[in-house]
């Protein structure tokens, strides 16, 4: 199938599905014939539910095919670097502070998010697996100072932060405009790069004597992939799985070339969330389960199909 | 016309002099292979000569020091061919080759035939064995019309059929008024298409010179510590 075919089919899903999770909760509204009451619920609560999760799960599939290719490294994800972990550390901080504040863990990992890109940076003219290995190390010193701080948490507030480190896309605390907005500019900034991005899948010395700045390309894109990761992870927790494994499978259905890829991943990463959290939602309403177990649940066996079927 | 100079070139790598004070000049439609034992700073010289690793001294390209021009300016001049590539993301060998030359489908045949690539251009990087992975990069390289080509090693993976392919590919390269400046450990290799040669050994010292002259088993025989055959420079096991 060409291209251009598979855009327009996935495009074309995409809407449909969108659409169809809007009308899907504890009740089905029909989006043709809605009461007030539903004409309310559709509006102020689905459509931004499900823009958000559209968005988060864009942002973070994009993060994740910029960090793979940065680093070389088809297993790295957006929280490889530590970024997740020390916006955990300031969400569970904000808690802490001002317990009764709805926004103290939504700021708290805003900020926490920003003081872990700040520490990243500062090793970014590293070759990609040293900055791979301080982002190891730096995940590890986080979730350290994380379970130190969980520890000293009263029970409320240990559950409120286990939900939200289970990825929660019921409290977004970022309006759906800027996280909309966040996901058109990344995409755009993304696609700007993505002649140098496809060179850099070659090793940063071919990427080089191809006329790439690779040590420019590195800075910045390690800027916008923990930028996004911020974002993200600001707006809905930590959900897993959808940076790793989106990207792979938008090579396997429309190849290497960031021009695709990158577009393909913040339209599937945006889909999968919107599913999953569809599903997380509506499986035991009014109760949710937690979304990042469902994007491995749902993502998992697709994935797996996808390689069975490329190797066969 | 000399298209590259090394004046008073220090070359260090993880702590190591490789070498002192060279100077040396690339020269306009000439072969220049750098020989050497292993270790010595062949493949650095490589990367000191595409401006990828930093000297002491200076390295000019047409006048100008290689240090003011940007990466971008630089790969419209000198052409570099190193380790393959590596293949985890599934690039086609077709997305390899339009990365090299821009991407006009058409511009990539003609490469790809004299390499014999044409027949698995749609198949991945990672699928072909390293010799064919090896031709592709030749191919990649044939379509960079930049007037220096730096290769390492080109015909490291491959039969001898295609190391002919390669020799004689670079030789005519030459002829056409490419500088090409090639590392190579095959004497014969060395022989068959050099005009010049550097030659480092194990004791931070290069030599560089015509390669008949720099070619001969007194000369060879001091750098590589084995015996040769005095004519054909065969080692004598």
């Amino acid at each position: 199938m060409r291209v251009n075919l598979k855009f327009t089919v996935i495009l074309l899903l995409t809407c449909g599905l969108l659409l169809a999770a809007m009308c899907v909760g504890d009740s089905w509204i029909n989006p043709l014939h809605m009461t007030a009451l539903d004409h309310t619920v559709f509006l102020e609560l689905r459509v931004p539910r499900v823009l958000v999760a559209f968005a988060v799960g864009g942002l973070l599939a994009l993060a994740g095919a910029w960090f793979q290719v940065l680093l070389g490294n088809p297993l790295a994800e957006p929280y490889v670097l530590g970024v997740a972990g020390s916006a955990a550390v300031g969400a569970v901080t904000g808690l802490m502070l001002l317990p009764e504040s709805v926004w103290a863990m939504s700021v708290g990992a805003f900020a926490g998010a920003w003081v872990g890109i700040a520490v990243v940076m500062t090793f970014s003219h590293l070759g990609p697996s040293r900055v791979l290995l301080v982002g190891v190390v730096l995940a590890a010193f986080w979730s350290a100072v994380l379970a130190l701080l969980l520890t000293s948490l009263p029970e409320h507030g240990l559950g409120r932060a286990l939900a939200w480190m289970m990825g929660d896309l019921s409290h977004s605390e970022i309006p759906v405009s800027i996280l909309l907005l966040t996901w058109v500019a990344a995409l755009g900034c993304g696609m700007l790069l993505s002649r140098s991005l496809d060179m850099l899948l070659l090793g940063e010395r071919h990427a080089e004597a191809l006329g790439v700045d690779v040590t420019s390309l590195r800075r910045r894109v390690l800027f916008m992939a923990s930028a996004v990761t911020a974002v993200a992870v600001t707006a809905a927790g930590t959900i897993g799985f959808v940076g790793l494994v989106v990207p792979h499978l938008m090579r396997l259905i429309f190849g290497s070339l960031h021009r695709f890829v990158l577009p393909a991943s913040a339209i599937g990463g945006g889909l999968l969330l919107a599913m999953a959290d569809t599903v997380a939602r509506t499986v035991i309403a009014p109760a949710e389960l937690p979304v990042g177990v469902l994007t491995a649940i749902i993502g998992v066996p697709v994935f797996l199909y996808l390689i069975l079927r490329r190797v066969s | 016309m000399n298209l590259l100079e090394l004046k008073q070139v220090t070359l260090r790598r993880g702590g190591h002099t490789l070498c002192t004070n060279f100077s040396n000049v690339i020269i306009t439609g000439r072969v220049t292979a750098i020989m050497g034992p292993n270790g010595t700073g062949k493949s650095s010289l490589l990367l000191a000569l595409a401006g990828m690793i930093p000297v002491t001294g200076e390295i000019v390209l047409r006048g100008k020091l290689l240090n003011d021009y940007t990466r971008a300016e630089i790969a419209r001049e000198i052409a570099w061919q190193g380790a393959l590539p590596p293949t985890e993301f599934g690039l086609t060998v077709a997305q390899r080759l339009r990365l090299a030359g821009g991407e006009d489908q058409s511009g990539i045949v003609e490469p790809a035939r004299l390499m014999e690539t044409e027949s698995f251009l749609d198949r991945s990087l990672g699928d072909l064995s390293s010799g064919e992975r090896q031709r592709v990069e030749l191919a990649a390289l044939m379509l960079r019309d930049t007037p220096v080509w730096l290769l390492d090693e080109p015909s490291t993976h491959l039969d001898l059929h295609h190391q002919m392919a390669c020799l004689n590919m670079l030789r005519r390269q030459a002829e056409h008024g490419r500088a090409i400046v090639v590392v190579l450990h095959d004497i014969q290799q060395a022989m068959r298409i050099a005009d010049d040669v550097v030659l480092f050994d194990n004791r931070c010292h290069i030599e560089a010179g015509i390669a008949t002259g720099m070619l001969t088993q007194n000369h060879l025989q001091t750098v590589f510590g084995v015996p040769l055959h005095p004519t054909s420079l065969l080692p004598e096991y």
